[in-house]
């Protein structure tokens, strides 16, 4: 069997596993969880507990985990930017702004807050764009200035993000654990409400794999090859991007996933994005699966929120990643 | 056959090819010659459709090629850029196999018939026994090849090339181009070549396009076009011009430097 095949079935595995962890671990026993899943339906106390908390806050993880690690792998590939996701493009912060700002100007609902994450994601990018356009972007094959302007407007957005919740103390206890990116039960009504945009927008860029992977040769080769490659990136990007708003629409902006998990998977499953977006939306979840299994029981009592845990996770590998690919004599190969 | 018939092109406002017109036939390997910036690599490009064309048209097999469809072209004519770019991490196999993309359904992937000529191909350029390895790990003569192979993987009657012999050292500037010529006397293939050398091009060229400051200043045969007096013309260079077992050396005069020498 192949490097990546391998690699896929342990990730499944690791996944399988982690699920099984995650749904099992604390109050109650083993036995109890699978009789709770099988039928489901809660007799008991440990059975509410796995139906109504842990399945809950596992499918959330899985969902926003795939979804991160897929964006990310399309935009680093099409902006050819090793530290491209995102979070450093402006799409989740501008996403969290337009949520915050829907809630507390306009007091809008769930399901309307989805709508605003979706234009706010679509806004921060566009935003970034705009500055990095500003700033030259004709002369920026490698995306260096759209990364450095996608971290100024997400400067900028988490500045009236903050400010907003600061202007109505009575609002901000719900959005205060939210816009720094929690999973959590509570918010399983918005999974159900939104889960289709995400797994739309992987199947979209499923579809768009190998046209992606020319594009990644160059757009003159990839044109000469027959592809069309600005409607191919376009799409792709939109497809993205909806599907990182629709994940911020849950559980706030979980950031670092879609930068780091492209990184880990390149090796095993190529560049080539028919295997590279499937073994990144496996590997996806499986770290924001366990990402909250640390959240949840490093620190008992007490838990971390899942997005601290994972800027934290995050903010180490970024550090790797900058040191191999602009600190090092190879920076010109970098993605 | 490629046609063209005075098109001016360029960058933005910069005109840089001023109504050039030629024609390339079937096979046959053109090669374009010409300093740097007379508008060569231009040349493939706005064939390719990479540039707006300001004046002028350019036919494929009669029909206007920029009413084509992108999949359509890539079946007809194949392109090497310059400088090609690989990702990391990415193989030889993976490489050769997106070749055929103009081919693929939606869903689907290389045919019987595909995966055969990917085999061919690769052995053609010798780097069967390669194909699982990284294409960024290969080495400079080695890439050069695959980038070559991938263009062979297309399937094309027509293709172009843009310097595909920088970069690699004098054997395999011979073994590339002793390919090419193979190609298209053995397959049919037509092919058009942008060349520094110009006694690679006295060569293995058998027509030659000499461009200057964007017009194409002479067309012909190599024994028509290679003369002192176009060099003089294209390159402000004085050079012998002589035969040597059957083909032309080009001998570039360096009037400063015989003192140095003598």
């Amino acid at each position: 069997m192949s490097l990546r095949g391998l690699y896929m079935l342990g990730m499944v595995l690791i996944l399988a596993i982690t699920t099984a962890v995650h749904l099992s671990v604390g109050v109650g026993t083993m036995p109890d969880t699978l009789s709770a899943l099988i039928s489901m339906n809660a007799e008991t106390y440990e059975q509410a507990i796995v139906i109504y908390q842990r399945l809950p806050r596992a499918l959330i993880a899985i969902y926003v985990g795939a979804v991160m690690a897929t964006s990310g792998m399309v935009l680093q590939g099409l902006i050819k930017n090793p530290v491209a996701s995102p979070s450093t493009l402006g799409v989740t912060s501008g996403a969290a702004l337009f949520v915050v700002a829907g809630a507390f100007m306009f007091g809008l609902g769930a399901a309307a807050q989805g709508a605003a994450a979706l234009a706010g994601a679509f806004f921060g990018f566009l935003s970034c764009l705009a500055v990095a356009r500003v700033a030259g972007r004709q002369n920026d094959p490698r995306g260096l200035a759209l990364v450095l302007s996608g971290a100024l407007v997400s400067m900028l957005f988490a500045g009236i993000t903050n400010a907003l919740l600061l202007s109505d103390p009575s609002q901000r206890s719900h959005f205060l654990s939210w816009v720094t990116g929690n999973i959590n039960h509570v918010y399983i009504d918005r999974l159900y409400m939104f889960w289709w945009i995400g797994t739309l927008a992987i199947t979209v860029n499923a579809f768009l794999a190998r046209p992606l992977t020319l594009i990644m040769l160059g757009e003159e080769k990839a044109v000469s090859l027959g592809v069309n490659a600005m409607a191919v990136s376009w799409l792709a990007i939109a497809a993205a991007i909806v599907a990182a708003g629709s994940a911020v629409a849950i559980c706030g902006p979980i950031g670092f996933i879609g930068l780091i998990v492209p990184h880990i998977v390149r090796p095993f499953a190529s560049n080539t994005m028919q295997y590279a977006l499937p073994a990144s939306a496996v590997t996806g979840a499986t770290l924001c699966l366990l990402a909250d299994l640390t959240a949840k029981h490093v620190f008992t009592p007490y838990t971390l929120n899942t997005g601290l845990m994972l800027e934290l996770m995050g903010g180490l590998m970024f550090i790797v990643i900058v040191k191999k690919f602009y600190l090092s004599p190879k920076m010109e190969r970098a993605t | 056959m490629i046609e063209i018939n005075e098109i001016t092109a360029g960058y933005g406002r910069v005109a840089v090819l001023d109504k050039v017109s030629a024609r390339f036939s079937d096979h046959r390997l053109t090669a374009l010659i010409g300093p740097n910036g007379c508008g060569k690599s231009t040349l493939l490009k706005a064939i390719m459709g990479f540039l707006p064309l300001k004046h002028g048209s350019i036919w494929l097999e009669g029909q206007p090629i920029n009413r084509l469809r992108r999949k359509t072209l890539a079946r007809k004519v194949a392109y090497l850029p310059q400088e090609c770019f690989c990702p990391d991490y990415m193989t030889l196999g993976e490489l050769i196999e997106l070749a055929g993309y103009s081919r693929y359904s939606l869903t689907g992937g290389p045919s019987e018939n595909d995966r055969k000529l990917y085999r061919d191909v690769l052995e053609i350029v010798g780097l069967t026994d390669q194909a699982d390895r990284q294409v960024n790990r290969l080495s400079g003569g080695q890439r050069q090849r695959a980038w070559v192979a991938m263009v062979l993987a297309q399937n094309t009657d027509i293709i172009l090339m843009d310097e595909p012999v920088n970069h690699l050292d004098v054997k395999y500037q011979y073994a590339i181009l002793e390919l090419i010529k193979e190609l298209i006397i053995h397959h049919g293939k037509t092919v058009i070549i942008v060349l520094h050398d110009l006694n690679l091009t006295s060569t293995f060229a058998d027509d030659v396009i000499m461009l200057h400051n964007g017009v194409a200043v002479a067309k012909g045969s190599v024994s028509e076009t290679m003369t002192p007096n176009n060099i003089r013309q294209v390159f402000d260079l004085d050079a012998d011009i002589f035969p040597r077992h059957g083909r032309l050396v080009c001998l570039p005069q360096m009037p400063h430097s015989e003192k140095l020498t003598a």
